[in-house]
């Protein structure tokens, strides 16, 4: 009796646990079998899914190969289900990943070096000399500016390279609100549950790169030798974040969600806002629309800063036990003309290859191009950081914006909190 | 006396000794070709055979496992193998979804596994580990005083909302179903929505309160405060239904005898409805223990355990609301360390299953003495 009594209760535990476990784990991935025809593509962008499909199409109307697309996205990682995929041993023939998790799949993944299409782009994903990553679009970030507005209050976008110019700007804009029309100078939350890939990763970024030449990487380097940060630049940083934070809507800036922020954009009340390039399509679409012609303006918290950050934010690569070549065919193919037209055009993607000839109606487009021709765009390295550090650096940002820290407070609690988690 | 299917037509003499021979080298071929094809098809998959037959080889062998032993000629031990093959299929569930996944993860906890690969065994120091860090700690206490308060305000709250709907009044069904009804939102939905309320609603009333104009969700304390609300009004109304439960089945000649005796309401209630409903108290307990420590959900959603801490053991945290199921999710997925989140999950095992004991221990007592 009492053994019978000992083993329902180990069950129960056991049950209990398993109950416990069950909430993390969520699949979603149809698994195909190992032989199916074709290749496999695993597209973190649910937002390009149409597109993707129709490349797929294309493809197999030119060449008779067929190519299957899986999506995932919004709330799941495609880096999480890969691992599942692994596990499962249904691993996709291509699959996206961001520039840090090259590490993870150290390798696994084949070697493009000979490809054709690496002598047509920059942003190959490169591990040291070899090259492993495909980039399929480049984004930028940096202020995206209401381009109306700066010219209805007599600023030029063009010298906003000094923090003494955006003060002043932000100050003429701060006086004209009702005049025109605006709830706030700048957009920028610092929510940091939902909005923390931001603050922690976006914004972040122009401390490691802003000014910085496309493949300099020195902030970087210096954060990843076990975190350090260069305090002179923070403190300019926080600094200029100060003046974000005084400047912004203050409904926003604490809690405010990204479709808010998006939204108030795009009905023009921010002359400013802390998104890049990927929320045209979303403004564009938007009933408050009116048609107003957008840039992008550097995060000037030096003297001289004039470059905007842009770069591929994550890759295709090739899985090494997959069907290498066929792989390496599509991806040449992609490079080409028909699949940048579909690419271009219909998803509306800036291309990352020399040769294309096409331009996306993307209303950034134009002032990224300025920024492209006139070799200003820095690096995005911030996706070469820890894995994970802008779940807590957002809080940081947050905490500022709430007031709870200042200027120095930040960059110390900053230093504290990137060396505490290199350190783990 | 239950006999084998066979043995059953014809008894007596010798045939039915032909029969038993016959039936027993049946159940032997089949038993022991099911142990030859189950062992192949699992030889097999470990070898990497990419062979499309060894699944069905593997179930068509379980499959003459089990008909060997049900045609097993013995009188003796039939009712035994009958209710083994019966509960084999649940058994068989449950060893594959719990008890091996239980196994694997105490294995993984002494490795390095991230997710993909197995470098190296790592002996305890992923126990160690965790303990050194400031935000796992601050994880393990949170969660203890969430427990604590969670486990007295949803019963207060449950039992009293209980007592209100056992009253006689019209629309009393209303009324329950009114309560009842947040417990059928899932969790993550149940955040997102108190997330609108808290920070587009609530800002209202708060903001002159605190004289700030965020929501109670931006500052670490608050927003503990804020799940604790939502947990609330997503579990009172399922334990307030036990709870009626248990308040109806108190014999009403008792409550009558009590009333004749000139009990006071009050007196009614402690003396007799509390102590009459103790395994309701027991159960409901139980339920608000384990589930406040296994808070997932409205934590994600509501938070994502986000928020800062200004010191805690001498650091800065920016986990403030972050319980412990939360927190071995984050390690794992978010952070990559899957062997460091599976050793937090297997101390999470220890003290839910420690907990659980513990209360069931000492509420049989309680019940015995009753």
């Amino acid at each position: 009796m009492k053994r019978k009594k000992l083993l329902a209760l180990v069950m129960a535990g056991a049950m209990v646990f398993g109950l416990a476990a069950c909430g993390s784990s969520s699949s979603s991935g149809d698994s195909s079998s190992s032989k199916a025809e074709g290749i496999r593509l695993l597209n973190g962008k649910p937002e390009i899914d149409d597109q993707l499909q129709e490349l797929a199409a294309k493809y197999e109307e030119e060449t008779g190969n067929k190519v299957t697309i899986e999506t995932i996205g919004g709330d799941t990682s495609a880096s999480d289900e890969l691992k599942k995929m692994y596990q499962a041993d249904n691993m996709p023939d291509i699959f996206v990943i961001e520039a840090n998790q090259a590490e993870t799949w150290d390798g696994m993944l084949a070697d493009l070096s000979d490809e054709d299409w690496v002598s047509d782009t920059s942003y190959a994903l490169k591990d040291d000399d070899t090259v492993i990553g495909f980039p399929y679009t480049v984004e930028a970030t940096g202020l995206s500016y209401n381009a109306d507005i700066l010219s209805k209050a007599g600023i030029d976008p063009t010298t906003l390279t000094t923090p003494e110019a955006y003060e002043e700007a932000f100050k003429t804009l701060d006086s004209k609100k009702d005049e025109l029309g605006l709830t706030a100078v700048v957009g920028w939350c610092t929510e940091p549950n939902n909005l923390g890939w931001s603050s922690g990763t976006h914004v972040f970024a122009q401390y490691l790169d802003a000014g910085l030449a496309q493949d300099d990487t020195k902030y970087l380097d210096l954060l990843n030798d076990g975190g350090q940060i260069d305090e002179d630049r923070m403190t300019d940083f926080a600094n200029f974040i100060g003046m974000l934070n005084q400047y912004s809507d203050p409904d926003l800036l604490v809690d405010g969600t990204y479709d808010d922020q998006v939204a108030n954009f795009a009905a023009g009340k921010y002359a400013f806002v802390t998104q890049g390039s990927w929320i045209g399509a979303t403004v564009t679409s938007s009933d408050d629309y009116s048609g107003f012609a957008m840039g992008i303006a550097p995060y000037a918290f030096e003297d001289g800063i004039d470059t905007i950050i842009g770069g591929a934010p994550s890759f295709w690569t090739v899985y090494n036990d997959g069907q290498v070549d066929a792989a390496k065919e599509f991806l040449q193919w992609v490079s080409g003309d028909s699949a940048q037209k579909i690419l271009v055009e219909e998803a509306n993607l800036i291309s990352p290859f020399d040769s294309c000839a096409y331009e996306p109606t993307d209303p950034f487009y134009n002032s990224i191009n300025t920024y492209m021709q006139a070799d200003k765009l820095s690096g995005w390295h911030t996706m070469l950081k820890k894995d994970g550090l802008q779940n807590e650096t957002c809080v940081v940002f947050n905490d500022y914006a709430k007031g709870d820290l200042d200027a120095a407070g930040f960059v110390k609690t900053m230093k504290d909190v990137i060396a505490n988690y290199y350190a783990e | 006396m239950v006999l084998p299917p066979l043995l059953k037509k014809r008894k007596g003499g010798k045939e039915m000794k032909l029969d038993k021979k016959l039936q027993g080298l049946i159940a032997v071929i089949a038993f022991f070709g099911g142990i030859a094809m189950l062992i192949g098809a699992l030889a097999m998959d470990f070898m990497g055979s990419t062979f499309e037959g060894r699944g069905p080889i593997l179930v068509i062998g379980i499959l003459a496992i089990l008909f060997g032993m049900y045609l097993f000629p013995t009188e003796k031990h039939h009712r035994k193998i009958i209710n083994f093959i019966f509960l084999f299929p649940l058994l068989f569930t449950f060893l594959v979804t719990v008890i091996i996944p239980l196994l694997l993860g105490f294995y993984y906890s002494f490795t390095d596994w991230d997710g993909i690969r197995m470098r190296n065994y790592v002996g305890f120091d992923n126990y160690a580990k965790m303990f050194h860090q400031p935000s796992f700690v601050w994880s393990i206490v949170l969660t203890f005083l969430f427990v604590v308060l969670n486990m007295v305000m949803v019963n207060l709250i449950a039992f009293l909302l209980a007592l209100l709907c056992t009253n006689k009044f019209r629309g009393i069904g209303f009324f329950r179903a009114a309560y009842f009804v947040p417990n059928l939102i899932g969790g993550i939905v149940l955040g997102y929505i108190w997330q609108f309320i808290f920070s587009n609603v609530l800002v209202e009333f708060t903001s002159k309160v605190f004289n700030n104009n965020y929501s109670i969700l931006a500052s670490s304390n608050t927003a503990f405060l804020g799940i604790i609300v939502v947990y609330i009004w997503q579990y009172a109304g399922y334990i307030m239904l036990i709870y009626i439960t248990g308040l109806n089945t108190v014999p009403g000649e008792v409550l009558e005898a009590a009333a004749i005796d000139g009990a006071s309401p009050l007196q009614t209630l402690f003396n007799i409805k509390i102590p009459m409903i103790a395994p309701s108290i027991t159960i409901c307990t139980f339920l608000t223990l384990t589930n406040s420590f296994k808070m997932f959900d409205v934590n994600l959603s509501l938070t994502g355990g986000k928020g800062s801490i200004a010191s805690f053991m001498g650091s800065y945290l920016t986990n403030g609301t972050e319980m412990l199921a939360l927190n071995i999710y984050n390690e794992a997925v978010i952070k990559s360390n899957y062997a460091l989140g599976q050793a937090k999950a297997v101390l999470f095992f220890i003290i839910l299953a420690t907990v659980s004991v513990l209360q069931v221990r000492i509420s049989n007592k309680r019940e015995v003495e009753l």
